[in-house]
């Protein structure tokens, strides 16, 4: 399950340095690390260990009714519409990553490129551009659905008077636009992230190398690509991995942005809401059912998040 | 060393032993509450926060006649009062009193004992309608759960300026109606602010126009019996009748939310709303210059039955929190609530159709309603009738027809939709 | 599981940022691409800038205004909606909870964090590993999916209502990501400061707050930032947990808000403008703080 020797293998590099620093007393030990062990321990493991143990019982109401097997798991896979939406969100939540990656990821990327080469106003555009984070994903969310409102939204309002009218769509009710959409309501608010990171990256990049590869002959963008580009690709990975826990775990923003049910048909569901109404909207039985799903949603996540850290360790291996 | 290995299990020995503590447990031990005989705070959770004042104004009645007891209205939000109710009935610091939600909503609470059977404790209810009660039951068991407080019936809600502007009046007939539309969209005024990206409300309008095309009442008593279903013909086309209406749903319709098609009907950017009997007090408080008509849809050429149908159910019921150190009181409480002084107050205040049987809304509007749904009442089936298992018909038909309208679907497939997620756990009465 | 191998951290971060801007090259056409460039970054501006800059000016219109024309500047300088708003939604109880429960859950998260990671990266024990992976495998846990089982954890022993229950929720679910950042950050600091320290005499625990607390600085600024925002913004567990609108956050209180004032845009922009003012002013004192936090962060 864990990658403990990925934590391992910096450390033992320095081991015979460490080696003299690491006679502590096991009272010190625990005291430095239980609080934050009871802490998460308590309040992160130990509930989803109980939400495991709630998955094999049958619920009535909030009364637990009797041993259940995998019955809750063979019921919200089998059962008609839920068996089908599972990989509904989850292909969504797919989307949603790969979308997130694609626009708000490269154009970060763009303004990180554009702030390192024109430091002028350099802080005042790093704190303008980053400070939608601040701002709730449900404001957000309240905020973006106002202004994209086809009746009283200024957006469309706009565009209307502009002579765009055909772009005056009804961005979040219909279905081939609600997606799209909510990638860019959300790239607004979190560009700043991976803008910053890219920046500090940038940074760290030595001159010479992209100066060797001017003087080689090659265009400034080739010499972007071929010679500034890899280096970045560990700031990248972080950023990958930041995007597919804020992707997978994304409720706030869809839940204003499109309500419980997800959108329009459904376009904008993700596991995120299906928990939620299976948990908070289901019937009697919603107890057991929420349990159950939230394991399989744990297990499709965190095997997600493997495969998805093989590739990047891969990927820099080669590099 | 082997201390720190025993730290480390100790560790987990003791996650261990929590895992027993955080499983819900009937909180027991209920006696440290005050009982004596001096004052008595009663709890009444709810789901109206717009209704805060109203029910101060109401419980004051109950509070002079009864020294001693205070009642206190505490709402929630709407869309997690059920999450918050369903926890807060499982221990002793939530409600003593709930206003519950009506027929599959409430099963819930009753399935886990969280409410008091009230079939042998409220004398008064046995004066209430059969109809009306279906809403308080408990499938499980059949006992009663709550004393029924609102009607809610679905009409079109129009805007007098904009129909004498234009010259016209309720129609009588679908052709009737479906001219008017017409002169209303030829003028640049949105006939219908129809709500299509809140799910929830599509049931709504298509019980509203569609409810005489599959026939109301006795297409549900078939339906219960086993001897018809949503893909059925009757049912099929009703979908398709609604569905004709959507031309004069206004040129973006398919991104109109609740929100937003209220704020067009009350800014007089749209001179109708098909919805429910309580937003009537929602848009006069919005614009008191509204003055406001409702008029219920004359059936189509083809419809099942010839009379103009009003839809219309149970909007809840107060039921009293097993788990109350205050149940006498409470139970004293919801007493008073079947009777008429509660029910006139309720009407005056709220400005809602009372469900106790004989009080007559003082509101003239309300009281239209209430005389057309008397008439010729029809039921909200998805709602009402096939929601007590999972999935419910009433999550089924918000997604099935938000696909039908948004082209995604046909109404076949949306009517199939809905019919395939009901056969799961629906067992026809013979 | 970690999900970035500790290369992939140090790497992504390695120089500090001050190496300043590539010397511009000159040649022809260098004009005309500066201009192009200020010209994308203000456009840009625009874009992250505009929707809050719709907001501010709708709060000063009327309801009735702003459902007839959706863009236009105020008639009159109307702070009728900001009184509505203010009266109707108790924003500063929302306020000042909100406050205290940032504050207080940051503390604690980054206090426990702080001395696990420096535990686990400073001294070799028996269980260290299996420990930091244990930690920082919780990054890929969705820790929402447990909150049944926390509400009736909090249900038994009366943390229900209760803003401390929240305060060590949100401490907990930010565990894992300051042991993440903290352990990262730590692995690149030089060991010679501790290890003259402990030949000095100083316990680990003098060593800890006097040697590696101050160096530890510009993680700690970045986990505090990140949690700060997080804790602020969430809703999700109060709207479950709390049962009182006194102890509401000012998330939870705002669906309040939004639900009571869902006709009347005019206020609803007033309200969005209430709560994010004082948001906004903390970040115009501290941006240079949280910048360069961040900035530190990532580049070490």
């Amino acid at each position: 399950m864990v990658r403990a020797d990925a934590v391992e293998t910096r450390p033992r590099l320095r081991r015979r340095s460490a080696g003299r620093l690491n006679r502590t007393p096991a009272g010190w030990i625990a005291a430095f690390c239980l609080p934050a062990l009871a802490l998460y321990g308590l309040l992160i493991i130990v509930p989803l260990g109980t939400a495991f143990y709630y998955g094999f019982f049958w619920w009535e109401g909030t009364q637990r009714a009797g041993f259940a097997g995998l019955g809750n798991y063979q019921e919200i896979l089998t059962r008609y519409p839920l068996g089908t939406e599972i990989p509904t969100a989850l292909w969504h939540n797919v989307l949603f990553f790969v979308g997130t990656m694609a626009i708000q990821n490269t154009v970060g990327l763009g303004l990180a490129v554009l702030l390192y080469r024109n430091p002028r106003f350099k802080r005042f555009f790093q704190t303008v551009f980053s400070l939608p984070y601040l701002i709730s994903p449900l404001i957000v969310g309240y905020i973006w659905s106002l202004l994209l409102s086809p009746n009283f939204g200024p957006i469309n309002y706009v565009l209307r008077s502009v002579g765009l009218e055909s772009w005056a769509l009804p961005w979040l009710g219909e279905p081939t636009t609600a997606l799209p959409v909510l990638v860019l309501v959300n790239a607004w608010q979190w560009i700043g992230g991976p803008m910053l990171i890219f920046l500090a990256a940038l940074g760290g990049i030595p001159q010479e190398l992209e100066e060797a590869a001017a003087l080689d002959g090659a265009s400034p963008a080739r010499a972007f690509w071929s010679v500034r580009f890899p280096l970045l690709m560990p700031a990248v990975g972080v950023i990958t991995v930041l995007t597919f826990i804020g992707c997978f775990n994304i409720f706030d923003l869809v839940y204003a942005l499109g309500g419980s049910d997800g959108g329009p048909g459904g376009a904008m569901d993700v596991l995120g809401l299906l928990y939620y109404r299976t948990a908070f909207e289901g019937g009697t039985n919603a107890i057991g059912e929420s349990s159950a799903l939230a394991m399989l949603i744990f297990v499709v996540i965190f095997g997600f998040a493997i495969v998805l850290e093989r590739l990047l360790r891969r990927r820099e291996v080669t590099q | 060393m082997i201390s720190r290995r025993y730290g480390v299990l100790a560790a987990l020995g003791t996650l261990a032993l929590v895992i027993t503590a955080c499983s819900p447990s009937a909180s027991e031990g209920e006696s440290d509450t005050s009982n004596g005989g001096g004052e008595t705070t009663l709890e009444v959770w709810g789901w109206r926060q717009e209704d805060v004042a109203a029910y101060e104004k109401i419980f004051q009645l109950y509070e002079d006649a009864n020294p001693g007891v205070t009642v206190e209205y505490v709402p929630y939000k709407a869309e997690e009062y059920d999450t918050i109710l369903r926890t807060g009935l499982s221990d002793q610091n939530g409600p003593d009193v709930a206003q519950l939600r009506s027929y599959g909503l409430l099963q819930p609470v009753v399935a886990s004992d969280s409410v008091v059977p009230l079939d042998d404790e409220v004398d008064a209810l046995a004066d209430f309608p059969t109809e009306v009660l279906d809403g308080a039951r408990g499938v499980a068991d059949g006992q009663i759960y709550g004393v029924p407080f609102a009607l809610q019936t679905l009409h079109v809600i129009y805007n007098q300026a904009i129909f004498d502007e234009h010259g016209l009046t309720p129609p009588e007939t679908w052709e009737d109606m479906i001219a008017a539309f017409t002169t209303l969209n030829d003028a640049d005024v949105v006939p219908l602010a129809a709500t299509v990206t809140d799910t929830w409300m599509l049931p709504i309008q298509h019980e509203i126009f569609g409810a005489s095309t599959y026939g109301g009442s006795d297409y549900l008593e078939q339906m219960l019996a086993g001897a018809a279903t949503f893909t059925d013909r009757p049912w099929v086309d009703s979908l398709t009748t609604w569905n004709e209406t959507s031309p004069f749903w206004g040129s973006q319709y398919k991104g109109t939310s609740y929100t937003d098609a209220q704020a067009l009907f009350t800014s007089g950017q749209a001179a109708m709303f098909p919805g429910g009997v309580w937003e009537l007090a929602v848009f006069a408080q919005a614009n008191p210059d509204l003055e406001l008509g409702i008029f219920n849809v004359p059936p189509p050429p083809q419809a099942a039955v010839s009379e103009t149908l009003v839809p219309g159910y149970l909007d809840g019921s107060f039921g009293v929190s097993a788990n109350s150190p205050n149940q006498e009181a409470a139970l004293d409480l919801v007493r008073w609530m079947a009777t008429p002084e509660f029910g006139q107050a309720f009407t005056d205040e709220l400005r809602q159709i009372s469900a106790v049987p004989g009080v007559e809304p003082s509101d003239e509007l309300l009281a239209q309603a209430l005389d057309a749904y008397l008439a010729n009442p029809s039921p909200y089936v998805t709602y009402a009738y096939f929601s007590s298992g999972e999935p419910t018909a009433w999550d089924l038909a918000s997604e099935g027809l938000s696909n039908f309208v948004l082209g995604q679907w046909s109404a076949e497939e949306a009517a199939d939709h809905i019919q395939r997620g009901v056969d799961q756990w629906f067992e026809p009465t013979q | 599981m970690t999900p970035l191998s500790p290369a992939t951290t140090r790497r992504a971060a390695r120089a500090p940022e001050q190496a300043g801007p590539p010397p511009a090259r000159r040649g022809p056409g260098f004009g005309l691409r500066r201009v192009g460039v200020q010209l994308l970054l203000w456009g840009y501006t625009a874009l992250a800038f505009g929707p809050l800059v719709l907001v501010l000016v709708g709060s000063f219109r009327t309801n009735a205004d702003i459902l007839q024309q959706p863009v236009g500047l105020p008639t009159s300088l109307d702070l009728g909606n900001y009184q509505r708003a203010w009266e109707t939604a108790s924003l500063s109880i929302y306020f000042l909870n909100s406050v205290a429960v940032t504050v207080a859950a940051v503390s604690l998260c980054v206090a426990v964090s702080a001395m696990a990671a420096y535990a686990l990266s400073r001294w070799r024990f028996r269980g260290r590993a299996f420990l930091a992976a244990l930690f920082i495998s919780g990054l890929m846990i969705p820790a929402k999916l447990g909150l049944l089982p926390v509400f009736y954890m909090y249900q038994s022993v009366g943390l229900i209502d209760s803003r401390i229950g929240l305060v060590l929720l949100y401490a907990a679910n930010g565990v894992p990501f300051s042991i993440f950042v903290i352990m990262g950050f730590m692995r690149g600091l030089p060991l010679e400061l501790e290890e003259a320290a402990r030949l000095d005499g100083a316990n680990p625990g003098r060593m800890f707050v006097s040697v590696a607390l101050p160096l530890m600085r510009p993680a700690l600024a970045v986990v505090t930032v990140f949690q700060f925002a997080l804790t602020w913004n969430d809703f999700f567990y109060p709207l479950v947990l709390m049962r009182s609108d006194e102890k509401y956050t000012v998330p939870v209180g705002l669906t309040r808000f939004f639900g009571e004032f869902a006709a009347d845009r005019a206020t609803l922009f007033a309200g969005l403008v209430i709560a994010l003012v004082p948001l906004a002013i903390v970040f115009a004192l501290a941006t240079r703080h949280i910048i360069s936090g961040l900035t530190a962060g990532m580049s070490k």
